[in-house]
Parts: C-alpha cells; structure tokens; sequence
C-alpha cells in the first residue's frame, strides 16, 4: 500500500502516535508491577528486572523517535520490533520454562499499534503474526487464554492499520475540500473588487454621458443596462454564497411555470426572480434585503403577475415608461407594488378587455392573484397607477 | 437633534469631504462639488485615512463610498459621527451591497445615493443632507422597510422599533420611486411633515442600534469608559 504524505495523512498519524506514546506508558507500568509481583516465582530475578529496565529505556527512546515524522523510518520501527521480540525471547529464560505471563505481557501492544499506525493494515498484520508466533512459539503448552491473546495480536494489528488508513483519507479529503472553499472564496473576492471598479466605471460613463448631450445619450443608456446586468450577476452569486436553493438567481427564465429545473415544493427566491426585472428599461426593483422565499409555484406566479403589470405599463404608457416593482416580506404574505406615472387606467377598460374575449389584465393579474389565495388592489388615476399585489406564503 | 442646529451660516460655504478609493471618482466628485460653491476641506482614498483627517477638517458633509480600503465605510460613518454628531454622511455607493448599506444608515448615516445619479442629483443630496434632511432612494427605503420587518419577529429581542402605519405607508411611497413633493399632495400633507415621518424611520432604526450595541458592549464587559463616545 502506498503511504502517502498528504498534510492531513502526517497530522492524522502524528495524533495517533502521541497516543500511543501515553499508551506505552501505562503499558508500561503495568509490565513493571506484573513483574515485581511475580518475582519471587522467577528463575532470574535479575534478568526480569533487566529486561524491563531495558523496556523502560526503549519506551523513552521510541517516545521521541515517534515524535518526529523523519525519524518514523524502517530503523526505528525494525528496532521497535526487534526490541519486543528480545524481552518476548527472554521471558523463558528469565522466568522459567513454566512461566504463565511474559516479561512485556502487553507492552509489545504498543511495538504492534506502531506498525499498524505507520504501516496501515498490512503494518498491523506483519507485526500481529510475528508477535503472536513468537508467543506461541515459546510456550510449552497453548492454553486457551494464550491462544485468545494471539488471535487478538493477529486481528488488532490490521483492524488498527485499516482505521488509520480510513482515518487518513478523510483527513486528506477534508483538506482538498477546505482548499478548495478556500480557493473559491479567494476567487469570489478578486471578483469583487473587479466588479465593484467595473460597476464605478459604468456609473462614472453614465454620469458623463448625460453631461455630454444627446449623441453621448446611447453611451450612457448602454453603460446603464451593463450595470444591471452586473449588479444582477452579483446579486446571483451573493444568492448562491448564501446557499439560496439552486434556480433562485434568476438567470434562467425569470417567469412562468418554466421553473421545472426546480423540484416541486423547493423554496424559490421571490427577491431574485424579481431583480431580474430590473434588465428591463426604466424598470426599479427595490427589494427588502436578503431572499423572500415562497414555494416554487407562488414565486413564479406572483412573477408572472408582476411582468403582466410592467407589460401593460409598456403598452399604455409607453416602452421607456419609468416603473417601480417593491417587494415586501410580509412573514405570513408576501407583497408586490408596481406603479407606473402614466395616465391611469380609464375606468371600464379592464373590463371591456374581458367582454371582448382578451387575456387582458383581469385574468393575467388578478387572476394569477386570485389563484394563489390573494389580493390585488388597484388605484389609479391622473397621478398614475399602483397595484398592490399581496399573496399568502402557503398556498391554501 | 434638530435641523436647525447644522442650518449654513449665511455667506459661509458648506464643508464638505469626499472619501472614495478611485481617484476618478474623487476628482470628479470634488469638482463637482466645488463648482456647486461648496468648500471640499478634504479627501481621503480609505477608511483610515478618512477618520484621521475629520477632525482637523472638521467637514459638515462628509461623503463617502462604501467599498473603501479598512476601515470599512461602516466604521468610517461610526466613528466620525461619535467624533462630531453634528456632521451629516451622505453614502455614495456604486455597488449597492445591500447589506452595507443598511449597516452605514444604521450606524448614522442620513442619505444614500448610487453613483449613477446625476451632478445635480449628488449636489442637491449633499445640500439636504447638510439641512439634516435624510435622502433616500427607493431603494433604501426598500432596505429599511425589510429591516423593519425582521425586528418585528419575536426572535429580535425585546423593545423592537416600530413604524407607524403613516410612516410605512410614505416609505411604501418613498420605495415605489415617488418623491417627497408627490407623497406630500398624495396624502395632503406639508413636505415638511413628509420629510419627518422618513427622518423618524432613520432616527428609530439608528436610536435601537445604539442601544443594541450598548447592550452588547455590557453583556461583554466593555461598558468601562461611558464618558468617552469612541470606547
């Protein structure tokens, strides 16, 4: 298995490491009291407390060769191993041919755990094997406990190589998916500072173009609709960094029931579909300010309704005429104004649209409205006309 | 405080600063305020600039873009408004970040203009920003309508600033595009009255900011200094 060096593999390993040197510790301490308590049973006392005297050394001396990933070679993990083996190896000698538990007893867990660490599952399972067939080995007779004590040796060492592999892989993919945020997040903020000295310029064109005169008029229109559509784009992305729901930025058809890219019942950014609006001329969206959502089918509707107001304005009052769209986050509704400064709607002519059969304003309104549970309010007259469109969030 | 304490001394021309990170946009925007017979007492490219040459220039208007090098423009307005509560900040803004722009009229600013607008626009905003007057776009009455409707949930907290119904129905006006002349014969009121009913709007929202950051400031510990504005 290839062990890569991938930042987040070493800091996975280096944790897993400074564990395991708390581990070879309490080991440790452990070895020292299973061997002065069984002493006085020891052939050569002196060589038990030998032994152990040089575990405690190599457990001092692995402690800092771990702790630095260049010197987590083949010597030091060859010496680890060779080290257990040697204690293991002198158990009969030391304690007698007859011995019950050996010199390390579960030191060598920690000479195992290493390889594992290091060496992942095929780590693990090498030194698992050859622990648990020195053990074996040694022994005059394999007692149950003896052979449940090596199958765990033989089963712990993989299981141990294989969550550290696991755990260094997530580690590596945790760090290309941060990198990449990172990434984007600095692209996003290049973006800005781009678009904000675009949007200065467009503004600058269009301030000049009005002080030129007439022949500089198209200038100034054509910056004007460059620096909505920027301001749109920006507003779209904004949209996306906030993790509004996918389709809510309004680039794809802002209106009609064309919103089927969307899953049903997937909220919709009525404040995105809106701005769009904004593209067209001598139209203002003013919005409230962060997203409205509403299920799919009210947003596009309610859209629908509003681009039906601006198409009559253009109609009657003529393709340039100055339109203002307000959306307003009403908690239980939401509610759109458009309001024109044409002439005003003269009385009966909504309804002499309908007698004569027309798809007039009665049914691409207040129809829509009135489908969706809400309310559509006109008032209009010589200073021009406003509708008040509101309609409930939850369609009923 | 009142409009009549920031009214012009006759005869004395109106101070005023310009902070804005494009020199193009500086120039032009000092020039046209010149020839409109204002004094512009100082320039600055960033936030850090701005806030240490306010004191000296002591300016009455102090214009400023919102995209400039830290300090932001938000802070910008904070911190000279605690200087001289007495200045006015007009927002010349051409990105429209929403968001920024709303935080500058809660930290005290009382007009907002996108850079689009035209000479005489900017140079009648400066001159009722200077009158105490607040200048919206439809806009920002758009934007402050909204923040109105997000501290009227419960989860904002206690003491939530309220718009009156007159004063949500004429920034519903200010935000269709309607002036403040047209509001006034809609609703057969003065301009006068118009004119307030939108300061209070500003002055509410600005009023509850102070006090949420006051609240802030003792829920962390950092009340020690009350005598001086900038701790």
């Amino acid at each position: 298995m290839a062990v890569s060096r991938a930042a987040g593999s070493l800091a996975v390993e280096g944790r897993l490491l400074r564990a395991l040197a708390g581990l070879r510790l309490v080991v440790l301490l452990n070895a020292w009291g299973v061997g002065l308590w069984t002493l006085d049973g020891a052939e050569r006392p002196a060589g038990v407390i030998a032994c152990l005297v040089l575990m405690t050394a190599w457990t001092g001396v692995a402690t800092w060769g771990y702790a630095s990933p260049a010197r987590r070679g083949p010597v030091l993990l060859g010496v680890d191993l060779a080290v257990a083996l040697g204690v293991l190896l002198a158990g009969p000698w030391a304690k007698g041919p007859d011995f019950v538990a050996t010199v390390p007893g579960f030191w060598i867990m920690a000479v195992l755990f290493a390889w594992a660490i290091h060496l992942r599952t095929a780590g693990g399972l090498v030194a698992g094997v050859v622990l648990a067939g020195v053990d074996l080995a040694l022994r005059p007779d394999v007692t149950l406990t003896v052979y449940g004590n090596a199958f765990l040796l033989v089963v712990g060492g993989p299981v141990v190589g294989y969550l550290t592999g696991s755990l260094q892989q997530m580690a590596d993919e945790r760090d290309r998916a941060e990198r990449s945020a990172a990434t984007a997040a600095e692209r996003a903020r290049l973006a800005r500072a781009v678009h904000d000295g675009t949007l200065q310029v467009l503004a600058l064109v269009q301030r000049r173009a009005g002080e030129l005169g007439p022949h500089a008029a198209d200038l100034g229109r054509l910056a004007g609709e460059q620096e909505r559509g920027l301001r749109r784009l920006i507003r779209a992305q904004d949209a996306v960094a906030a993790g509004a729901p996918p389709g809510a930025d309004g680039a794809q058809g802002p209106y009609g029931p064309d919103g089927a890219v969307l899953a049903p019942g997937e909220p919709v950014d009525v404040a995105a579909l809106l701005a769009s609006l904004g593209a067209r001329p001598g139209v203002e969206v003013v919005l409230p300010g962060g997203s409205v959502p509403a299920p799919p089918v009210t947003a596009h509707e309610l859209v629908a309704a509003v681009v039906a107001c601006l198409d009559n304005v253009a109609r009657h009052v003529g393709d340039d005429a100055r339109a203002w769209v307000l959306l307003e986050d009403l908690g239980a509704e939401v509610a759109v104004s458009v309001r024109d400064e044409g002439p005003g709607i003269p009385e009966g002519r909504l309804d002499d649209a309908a007698a004569q059969g027309r798809l007039g304003v009665r049914e691409s309104v207040c129809g829509r409205v009135a489908d969706l549970g809400g309310t559509a309010t006109l008032d209009t007259g010589r200073h021009g006309t406003t509708w008040r469109l509101a309609v409930p969030r939850e369609h009923p | 405080m009142t409009a009549q304490e920031t009214l012009q001394v006759p005869g004395e021309a109106l101070r005023v600063m310009v902070v804005d990170d494009h020199p193009m946009w500086r120039d032009a925007v000092e020039r046209d305020l010149a020839a409109a017979g204002f004094t512009v007492v100082a320039v600055a490219a960033t936030g850090a600039e701005a806030v240490a040459r306010f004191p000296a220039a002591r300016p009455q208007v102090v214009v400023l873009d919102l995209q400039i090098p830290p300090p932001s423009g938000v802070e910008v307005t904070g911190q000279v408004l605690a200087h001289d509560p007495s200045a006015r900040v007009l927002i010349l803004s051409a990105s429209g970040e929403q968001d920024d722009v709303l935080a500058a009229v809660k930290a005290g600013a009382t007009g907002y203009l996108v850079k689009s607008a035209s000479r005489e626009e900017l140079v009648d905003a400066v001159r009722r920003v200077a009158r105490g007057e607040a200048v919206f776009t439809a806009g920002l009455a758009g934007l402050v309508l909204g923040e109105y409707r997000r501290l009227s949930e419960p989860a904002a907290g206690p003491e939530r600033p309220q718009l009156t119904e007159r004063e949500t129905e004429v920034l519903r006006m200010v935000a269709t595009g309607l002036s403040a002349r047209q509001i006034a014969d809609r609703l057969v009121l003065s301009h006068r009255t118009v004119q307030n009913h939108v300061q209070n709007t500003l002055r509410k929202l600005q009023l509850h900011n102070r006090v949420e950051l006051t609240r802030w400031a003792i829920e962390q510990g950092l009340d020690g200094e009350p005598d001086d504005p900038r701790a």
